[in-house]
């Protein structure tokens, strides 16, 4: 049975109707146009789906849209209200990207980290982005480019 | 050397703002109405058998179901290089997860729930999971029909066998030279089945329109080759390939996974079975694991024959690919590998049996090193163990037998100028060859491996590239090629060669993913060729519009153009100085005269490459006379580890690789090939770990059990190096450097586990578990 | 993939209605992280008719200290675990436990409580329990009792709980006297893994130890043969031998696509002798930091 859920997406208010049985990243991509967390695993091992409830990134393939209401959700095009962020610029300078599949889940983790501890070391980014995979890069120019930023 | 400008300069990528602000589309992210249907795949549960009866009645009944198609809506077969493969399996399953049919819907959920109603009955038949069952005098045959089968002329089928290809090389006298030997040495190495594991599945979205043009989305390195194989596939339909539009947007990685046609084929011809509305096929991570492309897998016997000085004068390799039930592309890593499978080495006797078999596991095709990393695994190991029982350093017995230019290679061509000395050198410094390290805590020992690497592109003899290059009124430019961006960065090392070529800079160049009615033609996006192959073609498309623009500055201002040349994205002259014309004063516009006439109109550059000097042809049972490779790129790699004893678990304190790339277009690229080829190759010896069950079907489908590297597993420190010996037909001296990276991995790390414990393991993966118990045991 | 089967969904208010709802609903499944029911209701191998969302009760979001006792509500995130000053004052093992629980968007919603109630052969928060000689609090509609940790699992997938009940959060009680623990987790890597062998040792002052193995049998198991050949004794490197092979007698791994037996019970004994160092080695305030893989 449908139920009614308002929650907060990337700052705007959000009424929505969901079945209890629709999964978050469905609903933000397929009704919300929120298309930047996207599919990899489809059970929480890729990073992919990543988004933020309530500042805490969380695998929005394990997540059902109902459990949102009155939380307040965040993906990568909600970072961006005032242009590209700090560590964003970073990235692009530092070429950390290749493919670009697992970007803004990595980045949403990398914004999560940065939030709580400005100057981390390597392996306390390692440690946060464990959650996120990444096949073409190997990681290093990823770490880089948010090294750059505690300096 | 002349001073460059763009190139050479680790510019920052093109693509890099659409990818870090989540603007960047992959083929789930485009929108396609309401129209959109979404189909869900009947696969087979049995690795081997007949098909007797496929029952739908229950399935469509299911509300919302559109359409169910079968093998018999569409029985024709189709491939690259032999056409073994169907669109939907015809009278019987030959891999568990083969295609069956399709259940087309209104949405996913129901084309899944009307899926599983689906019943089919089968009558298994005996199944071949190793290549031994597969070669047995009495095995079953996977292909009963397989002397029918088109292919292309350089493969050699065996009849009324599991033999899907014979590649034989030929080279001198091999038993000549094992006679002359004073030391001979064999050994078998296995390797078994890889996943690409590209963090983005496999998808396609087909629309056949009601005035019958049919246009096919999909995650692909090579849409050319898909519009062509949809043709054929769908020949019977008479579509024209005029009236085929294939359209690829940014792919989450393909590492030759995307590359071909795998199960792309279903969204074109579903998109038939429901025409003028498109339809979806999205592939889930299981379905990724087991229904794409796999690496084959291998069993290598290496016989080496060497002189007491260490020189290596006769090896003989029996090479047995488990190479699924189809064969359509990994019967060309089979060839490809088996020219090459002497390594990096200039060896006057050869002898190689690069056999393609079919078996009863998912069809293999081409992933990163093409055969290359598979068959090294065996040889780099080899040849350290060669050099311990000839108590010859490993490095020294390397550079003794490193292949140089000139040298005759396997095939008969000559090799082309290469760096692998100055490689070698170059890492056995950085990693400190020679110097004994021990770890500080107990538990640990500490070893270093190195192995050389080479590899050259494997493609037909015609395989070409093709640009236009379209200016615009700002005096920017569009770049138009099928050259995918599959994140090595093409589209910024295109721009950057057009940069050089007409003074514009990167950032006022646009490059986009290919659509192959505008843009024009391009093979594939495989083989580490197409910086070589498109950066040809683009240089040309950029010298031929800056001819242009000498032309008509000389045509309407009567400039001598050979005086003239492009600086600041302006057109100067060497014989006067104050002469300066803007680009954007005349791109589009043209040159006005006095007369208040115009003289030119818009500048739209051309270029094409095809390799004219290559050729696949050879005596079939030498392999000799051919010309198959355009060249090769070589270099070599070491690995310090620190492994515990106790535990098997191995650290990489640093890694160094160096590679010899003709001219480093953007050295970040190709760190960044550096970094991502070594964390996959190394996974590939020290984590990944595919299991099949004693039924064919592939247990461990997902990333909880089939671990590819995280974060947190990287080497502490990686070295790349760069090496610059000039490719003289490549685009400002380039050659292509993708797969490389990667190759070298596992016999580096197999030949440090050595160093350290004295344990050789000759079969991969080397995981933890491998180490401690062999060790325990030893 | 869409999820195809249907259910109703409620976010009870007070722990009363929950506990209402579960009395009158045959097929209940409980919703905390989700981290295992979503999956599970993806993959169809559980159809639950509702599930109850226990994420508005806010007196299951707490970390307690309170009468010497260690209160962890079926909110609890392992993120909150690592996050609480009480924790790692306190029970700072329970930190490097946690730190290895899968990577920071799963902890951010994952429950330990959650983590019992699976009770996979491989769960982490398995030998904690066992370890610490924790009770599992649980309400009903008949009201509230708690269970020992040892009767809690009793197969894979199989805890005491029953229809109808809901666990309210689980207590460790601090042991009387200074202790200091290691935590040892097999992986295939260093990144994220489920255990294919955990281990938490406990040593106290008074020359005891507790000992407890997840992931090599159907439950975890409090090693107590090899904890009376320790106890009160001198440490010495023949006693760990002894103690390692007693492990044989306490643990029965199996092989499945994660690692095999042999190697198993190898890694148990290798995990055993060094977490056992390390936990000694804390006791006396050396040792590893708190975070530290001896593996």
């Amino acid at each position: 049975m449908r139920q009614e859920i308002k929650f907060k997406l990337n700052g705007e208010a959000i009424p929505l109707e969901v079945n209890p049985n629709e999964v978050l990243l469905e609903v933000l991509r397929d009704r919300l146009g929120a298309k930047s967390p996207k599919c990899g695993c489809d059970k929480g091992d890729c990073g992919t789906c990543t988004v933020m409830i309530n500042g805490k990134t969380v695998r929005s393939c394990l997540v059902l849209a109902i459990e949102v209401d009155g939380q307040e959700v965040i993906t990568l095009e909600g970072l961006m209200d005032s242009g590209l962020t700090p560590l964003q610029k970073s990235f692009i300078n530092h070429n950390s990207f290749q493919c670009g599949f697992c970007a803004p889940g990595m980045i949403l983790s990398a914004t999560e980290l940065l939030a709580k501890n400005q100057k981390p070391n390597k392996h306390e980014i390692q440690e946060a982005l464990s959650g996120n995979l990444c096949r073409c890069t190997g990681y290093t120019p990823i770490i880089d480019a948010i090294t750059d930023l505690t300096k | 050397m002349e001073d460059n400008k763009y190139i050479g300069k680790s510019t920052v990528r093109i693509d890099g703002k659409v990818k870090v602000s989540g603007a960047a589309e992959f083929i789930d992210d485009l929108d396609f109405g309401p129209a959109l249907l979404f189909a869900a795949i009947v696969e087979s549960k049995v690795a081997h058998a007949v098909i007797n009866k496929i029952d739908t009645s229950e399935a469509e009944r299911v509300p919302g179901v559109v359409k169910i198609v079968t093998g018999k809506d569409f029985p024709f077969r189709f491939g690259l290089y032999m056409h073994d493969r169907f669109i939907f399996a015809q009278d019987r399953v030959r891999f568990v997860g083969e295609q069956i049919g399709a259940v087309i819907a209104r949405d996913a959920a129901t084309a899944l729930k009307a899926a599983r109603l689906v019943k089919v009955d089968y009558t298994e038949l005996p199944a071949i999971f190793n290549v031994e069952q597969a070669l047995a005098k009495d095995a079953n045959l996977i292909h009963p029909e397989l002397r029918h089968y088109k292919h292309v002329p350089w493969f050699f089928p065996k009849s009324d066998t599991n033999i899907a290809h014979l590649r034989k090389v030929r080279k001198g006298d091999v038993e000549k030279g094992f006679k002359d030997a004073d030391f001979i040495f064999e050994d078998t190495y296995t390797v078994p089945r890889y996943a690409h594991c590209a963090i983005e599945v496999h998808g396609a979205v087909g629309w056949y329109d009601n005035s019958n043009r049919l246009t096919v989305w999909t995650a692909s390195q090579s849409p050319y080759t898909q519009r062509n194989l949809f043709a054929e596939a769908l020949a019977p339909l008479g579509l024209s390939h005029k009236d085929i539009r294939v359209v690829t947007p940014f792919i989450g990685g393909g590492f030759g996974g995307k590359a071909g046609v795998s199960m792309e084929i279903l969204g074109a011809a579903l998109a038939t079975a429901v025409k003028g509305r498109p339809v979806k096929v999205l592939w889930s991570r299981a379905q990724e694991f087991y229904n794409t492309y796999q690496r084959q897998g291998l069993t290598a016997r290496i016989k080496v024959g060497l002189k007491k000085d260490g020189t290596i004068i006769a090896m003989d390799n029996i090479l047995n690919w488990d190479a699924g039930a189809y064969v359509e592309y990994g019967a060309n890593v089979v060839n490809a590998a088996g020219l090459s499978a002497s390594g990096p080495y200039n060896i006057p006797n050869v002898s190689i049996d690069s056999v393609c078999i079919y078996t009863n596991l998912p069809p293999g095709g081409p992933y990163r090193g093409f055969g290359y990393s598979e068959f090294l695994f065996g040889l780099e190991s080899h040849l350290n163990e060669v050099a311990k029982k000839m108590k010859i350093d490993p490095v020294e017995l390397r550079r003794k037998n490193a292949i140089r230019e000139g040298d005759i290679l396997n095939y008969g061509g000559k090799m082309n100028a290469n760096g692998l000395l100055e490689a070698i050198d170059k890492v056995a410094k950085e990693i400190e060859w020679g110097k004994k390290e021990t770890s500080s805590d107990p538990n640990k020992a500490i070893g270093k491996g190195i192995a050389l690497f080479w590899k050259a592109p494997a493609m037909p003899p015609n395989a070409s590239s093709s640009a236009f290059l379209k200016f615009n009124e700002d005096g920017s430019i569009n770049i138009l090629i099928s050259g995918m961006e599959i994140g090595q960065g093409l589209l910024t090392a295109m721009a950057q060669i057009a940069a050089e070529v007409l003074t514009v800079p990167p950032e006022k160049i646009r490059v986009e993913t290919p659509d192959t009615d505008r843009n024009p033609y391009e093979w594939q996006t495989v083989g580490s060729h197409v910086t070589w192959g498109c950066g040809r073609a683009v240089e040309s498309a950029a010298i031929d519009a800056r001819e242009q623009i000498f032309d008509l500055v000389e045509r309407a201002l009567g400039k001598d153009r050979k005086t003239l040349y492009l600086e600041n994205e302006s057109v100067k002259s060497k014989t006067d100085i104050n002469f300066s014309l803007k680009l954007r004063d005349f791109i589009i516009a043209g040159i006005q005269k006095s007369d208040g006439s115009y003289r030119g109109g818009p500048i739209l550059g051309r270029g094409m490459f095809m390799p004219e000097f290559t050729s696949a042809l050879s005596d079939p049972e030498t392999s000799q006379g051919g010309h198959p490779n355009v060249h090769y790129t070589v270099g070599a790699s070491a690995v310090k580890i620190e492994v515990d004893r106790q535990t098997g678990k191995v650290k990489i304190p640093k890694v160094v690789l160096a590679v010899d790339v003709g001219k480093a277009l953007n050295p970040d690229l190709i760190n960044g090939q550096i970094t991502g080829g070594l964390l996959q190759g190394i996974a590939t010896v020290l984590y990944e770990d595919m299991r099949f069950n004693e039924k064919g079907k592939l247990i461990n489908a997902n990333f909880t059990d089939y671990k590819i590297p995280t974060s947190m597993d990287v080497p502490d420190e990686i070295v790349p190096i760069i090496i610059e010996v000039p490719q003289s037909d490549g685009p400002l001296g380039a050659r292509g450097v993708g797969e490389h990276t990667m190759i070298p991995c596992a016999p580096m790390i197999a030949n440090a586990v050595d160093d350290a414990l004295g344990i050789r393991i000759k079969s991969m993966p080397i995981t933890a578990e491998k180490i401690a118990l062999s060790f325990k045991h030893s | 993939m869409p999820i195809i089967h249907k259910f109703d969904y409620l976010k009870p208010k007070s722990l009363g209605k929950a506990l209402t709802i579960l009395a009158q609903s045959k097929n209940v499944a409980i919703l905390a992280g989700g981290t295992d029911l979503v999956d599970m209701i993806k993959d169809n191998v559980v159809q639950p008719d509702v599930v109850v969302d226990i994420k508005g009760l806010d007196a299951l979001n707490q970390i307690k200290f309170e009468n010497d006792t260690l209160f962890i509500g079926a909110g609890v995130t392992f993120s909150d675990l690592i996050e609480s000053k009480i924790i790692k004052e306190k029970y700072p093992v329970i930190f490097e436990i946690a730190k290895t629980v899968a990577s920071v968007g799963i902890r951010n919603r994952a429950t330990v409580v959650g983590n019992i109630c699976s009770a996979v052969p491989c769960l982490d928060s398995g030998p904690l329990l066992s370890a610490y000689e924790a009770s599992v609090t649980i309400a009903g509609s008949k009201g509230t009792r708690n269970i020992p940790a040892a009767e809690w699992f009793i197969a894979p997938r199989k805890t005491a709980l029953q229809k109808g009940e809901l666990v309210t959060g689980v207590s460790l009680p601090y042991p009387k006297v200074k202790h200091a623990g290691c935590w040892v987790k097999l992986g295939r890597y260093t990144g994220e893994d489920l255990a294919q062998v955990n281990l938490l040792i406990l040593a106290m002052i008074d020359g005891t130890f507790r000992i407890s193995f997840g992931a090599v049998a159907p439950i975890p198991v409090r090693a107590k043969k090899v904890e009376k050949l320790l106890n009160g004794q001198t440490i010495t490197p023949s006693l760990v031998e002894k103690a390692k092979q007693l492990i044989e007698e306490e643990i029965k791994p199996i092989t499945d696509v994660r690692a095999t037996k042999e190697y198993r019970m190898h890694m148990a004994k290798v995990m055993f002798e060094r977490g056992l160092d390390t936990a000694i080695s804390r006791l006396n305030g050396s040792g590893l930091k708190y975070g530290t893989s001896v593996i």
